[in-house]
């Protein structure tokens, strides 16, 4: 599969005028429909490596779309969300979106996104055991963290945490999925908590954390782990 | 201690002319500007009628800046003492005393024990008749007025037999008159009618004694009887009419005065409710009957709380149509009686209010005077009503002003900063779609420019969608507690990644609580005002601060540009307000969603000049509701 299979599902003429070029002119293949019905169709038919979901559709809502999507598909689903959706947006990533890009978006930041939800896909679970960049190093198999050549003891939540949030390196993961991973089912409600160990995570693993390199918070979604710095690409 | 310093004391009971009391109280303390302190002593132990009195006069005393003390003591001389020797006072001020008894007032009157007791306090008592039920108390005609009656006839029989010289009747009879008269003052009517029948039988005894049957004029018993009841009579008439004017001149003290109390509470209100409530309270404290408002509501009545009368009787409905055209309710002058409840037309100056209804508590009517006053009562609720009908109507006719002006300067805004990009768009659009020569370098600059532009335009509208929803509360604040750091974090993440690294310095106590917000709308707030700093002093260093205060949370934006021109602090939140010598960029909204954010949270933004220059933006937020639990410490078992 050398060149992905991209489905664009949005009613809106002119975003699908901007992404199909966009996208055709980054060695992807590309689908758009601009109705929740055709998507779905399409969807099953093409079956696609991924899927751009707007979720205000016309003829049905895209919280629909997704969860049918799901109940056959494992692709990821990349949610294009307006401002005025941020429920729906955490809501979306809760039922299986893997992420989210809200409107207006640049090109930069829609082929980033693209590539780090294709390259989940392609490889599945935790593939490498060590990663580093960003003067982090984590080596998964024997649990040493290293900050700029530092060893760092990390407890058992805090590790677990970690763990779950370079799981889904570059992607975000909402407040109610680390809570669930980290501290199981009990553990729904109490965003404090997470937030709290967010806070020592960022305290030994970020030079400063209050301007964070690695543990970006998403606000009133969740976090998201990137190893390099946050940048344009 | 000083002597501006030492208080006034002034020493309250319940009678109605405390209010002068506390009157001159709060005149003597601001001639020497000193502080006073309004005191009440109880000196038994059980509550009585008068102590919700007291608490009134004593709130009034509180409203006039008095210090208010309530204290346990046996005697109210002692108590008194007590605090003034501990407080410095410098004056204390007592109505005259209450003690029952007149000979408790000859010799044993407060002021004179308090003087007594060597206090060094100047003590003034405000001259105050006697309460007239106090005095009607031992009026009553029991044993002990019978015993004294007798005895006060023997005396007078006794001097009457010590008459010097013999036979002279003419000195028998004052006596007798006498005795008469000082039994009707002091023990009624009754009695004194008692003391002539029994005077003309003792003086008919004492003319049968040898003493006077010789020489006298066997003068006519019947005569002296006449004379003895004439006299009894009239002292008791004039007594009469004195107890009476003396009642009247009370009854109309006690009437002004909670006239008065009604009146001042009513302007403090600001809702109609407020209203049912004074004016229920008021009602019941002055006249102890029931009392609720009710208002014409949609072919029904509604009642303002307290919730409607017992016997839940609202007029009937066929009224409704006379009080919404504001035709006065039934004859004005009468009330109208509905089951056990009368009601009462709040009629104001063009229509009427509304119906003040009222329940007596034993189902009784009220007299007529009672009435009168009642009236008064009607005719302050009322005003009060339509002040706050009147201010609704301002008001209202305000916001619509508002939305009007604010509604013009949206499409002018708009008009303007709306336009210019998409102008800019256009036309750099229209350039590169020319079959003509443009350079390279012109072509990206062009593109450059359309996504500058468009991304200016998509904040526009981002920062008025979001103030729009924000004003009109379509955004749900959703407050979780969280540590400061996080928000601050993404907050300069988001304008880092834009615009490359902020010199900022961020100073965040390690001890900071976790505080309940919003982390979007925050973090828009933070990214708004390091953004409007950046404006206005760009290139200078800023500071990002935050420290804890009693129930809240402060977070402090600063520069170093050139501050803020006075009187423009407030203004600068306003919507579409922009600085006049601001230069580019900034449509005057980012400080408006600022304070709309700041006020979804129920905290305050202020803006201020810095000292050593520049500009400071306080936002405080509010730590309400119950912080959580931190996480347990017990990991170790996951």
């Amino acid at each position: 599969m050398s060149q992905p299979l991209i489905l664009i599902i949005e009613d809106e003429a002119p975003l699908r005028r901007f992404l199909i070029p966009t996208l055709s002119g980054h060695h992807y293949q590309v689908l758009s429909a601009a109705t929740a019905h055709e998507g779905l169709a399409m969807a099953r038919t093409h079956n696609p490596d991924l899927i751009l979901l707007d979720l205000g559709l016309p003829d049905l809502d895209g919280m629909t779309v997704l969860k049918e999507l799901r109940t056959w598909s494992r692709k990821p689903i990349v949610i294009l969300s307006a401002r005025v959706q941020e429920r729906d947006k955490v809501q979306a990533l809760d039922q299986g979106a893997d992420d989210y890009l809200a409107k207006p978006f640049g090109a930069a930041e829609l082929l980033a996104r693209l590539r780090v939800a294709l390259r989940h896909t392609l490889q599945t679970d935790m593939a490498e055991p060590v990663i580093s960049g960003g003067g982090l190093r984590i080596d998964l198999e024997r649990r040493a963290i290293t900050v700029n050549g530092q060893a760092v003891k990390l407890t058992a939540l805090e590790y677990r945490l970690l763990e779950a949030l370079v799981r889904r390196q570059g992607k975000v993961a909402t407040h109610g999925q680390l809570l669930a991973e980290v501290w199981g089912p009990g553990g729904a409600g109490n965003t404090h908590y997470l937030r709290i160990y967010m806070a020592m995570l960022r305290k030994k693993l970020e030079t400063d954390p209050t301007r964070p390199k690695h543990f970006i918070t998403e606000p009133n979604v969740g976090y998201r782990f990137n190893l390099e710095a946050p940048g344009e690409g | 201690m000083d002597a501006p310093h030492r208080p006034v004391l002034v020493a309250l009971g319940s009678e109605a002319r405390a209010l002068r009391l506390i009157q001159a109280g709060y005149r003597l303390a601001r001639e020497r500007s000193a502080p006073w302190i309004a005191v009440h002593v109880e000196t038994g132990g059980h509550p009585t009628e008068d102590s919700e009195q007291v608490q009134v006069w004593l709130q009034e005393a509180q409203r006039l800046g008095a210090e208010i003390r309530v204290i346990q003591a046996p005697t109210l001389a002692h108590g008194l003492a007590e605090l003034t020797r501990r407080t410095h006072a410098q004056v204390l001020l007592l109505g005259r005393s209450r003690d029952r008894w007149p000979w408790a007032r000859v010799g044993h009157s407060t002021a004179n024990e308090l003087l007594r007791r060597g206090l060094d306090t100047f003590i003034e008592v405000v001259d105050e008749r006697l309460d007239h039920s106090r005095t009607q108390a031992f009026h009553g005609s029991g044993f002990g007025a019978m015993v004294g009656t007798l005895c006060v006839l023997a005396a007078s029989s006794g001097l009457a037999w010590l008459v010097p010289h013999e036979g002279n009747l003419a000195l028998v009879l004052p006596v007798y008159l006498a005795a008469v008269t000082f039994i009707a003052h002091r023990w009624g009517q009754g009695l004194a009618v008692l003391a002539s029948v029994l005077s003309t039988l003792f003086f008919s005894f004492l003319l049968e004694t040898p003493r006077f049957s010789r020489g006298a004029a066997p003068w006519p018993n019947l005569l002296f009887f006449l004379a003895m009841l004439l006299a009894a009579q009239a002292v008791m008439g004039l007594l009469h009419r004195l107890r009476q004017q003396a009642r009247e001149v009370q009854r109309r003290e006690v009437h002004t005065a909670s006239l008065y109390l009604l009146g001042r509470a009513l302007a403090r209100c600001h809702g109609i409710d407020q209203v049912g409530v004074i004016a229920a309270e008021h009602i019941r404290r002055v006249f102890k009957v029931e009392a609720c408002l009710l208002f014409p509501a949609q072919g029904d009545w509604k009642a303002a709380p307290p919730p409607p009368l017992d016997p839940g009787l609202p007029p009937p409905p066929e009224l409704l149509p006379q009080l919404e055209v504001g035709e006065r309710l039934g004859d004005p002058l009468e009330p109208l009686a509905i089951g056990r409840t009368y009601c009462l037309s709040l009629s104001g100056t063009d229509r009427s209010e509304g119906v003040l209804q009222i329940l007596p508590r034993d189902g009784a009517g009220l007299p007529s005077e009672t009435w009168e006053l009642l009236k008064a009562f009607a005719v302050q609720i009322a005003l009060a009503l339509e002040r706050l009908r009147w201010l609704e109507e301002a008001r209202k006719a305000q916001v619509e002003n508002e939305t009007e002006r604010m509604r013009s300067t949206l499409l002018g805004a708009i008009g303007h900063d709306l336009r210019t990009p998409l102008a800019a768009i256009h036309g750099a659009a229209g350039t590169l779609l020319l079959p003509s020569e443009v350079s390279e370098s012109t072509r990206r600059d062009l593109l450059s420019m359309i996504q500058d532009e468009s991304e200016r335009l998509a904040h526009l509208l981002g920062d008025l969608l979001d103030l729009t929803r924000l004003e009109s509360g379509a955004i749900h604040v959703q407050k979780e507690w969280q540590p400061l750091e996080e928000v601050v974090g993404s907050a300069l993440g988001r304008l880092e990644k834009r615009q490359g690294p902020l010199p900022l310095q961020v100073d965040l106590p390690e001890t900071l609580p976790l505080v309940p917000l919003d982390a979007a709308l925050i973090e828009q707030l933070l990214v708004n005002l390091l953004t409007n700093a950046q404006r206005h002093a760009p290139g200078q260093a800023m500071d990002l601060r935050a420290w804890e205060e009693p129930g809240q949370v402060v977070v402090e934006v600063a520069d170093r540009g050139p501050g803020i021109p006075e009187g423009y602090e407030e203004r600068i939140f306003d919507k579409f307000f922009r600085l006049p010598e601001a230069g580019e960029g900034g449509v005057g909204l980012g400080l408006a969603i600022c304070r709309a954010i700041v006020q979804a949270h129920g905290g305050a933004i202020r803006a201020e000049n810095r000292s050593g220059g520049g500009s400071s933006f306080r936002v405080a937020l509010p730590l309400d509701g119950v912080p959580p639990l931190p996480p347990e410490s017990a990991e170790g078992a996951s």
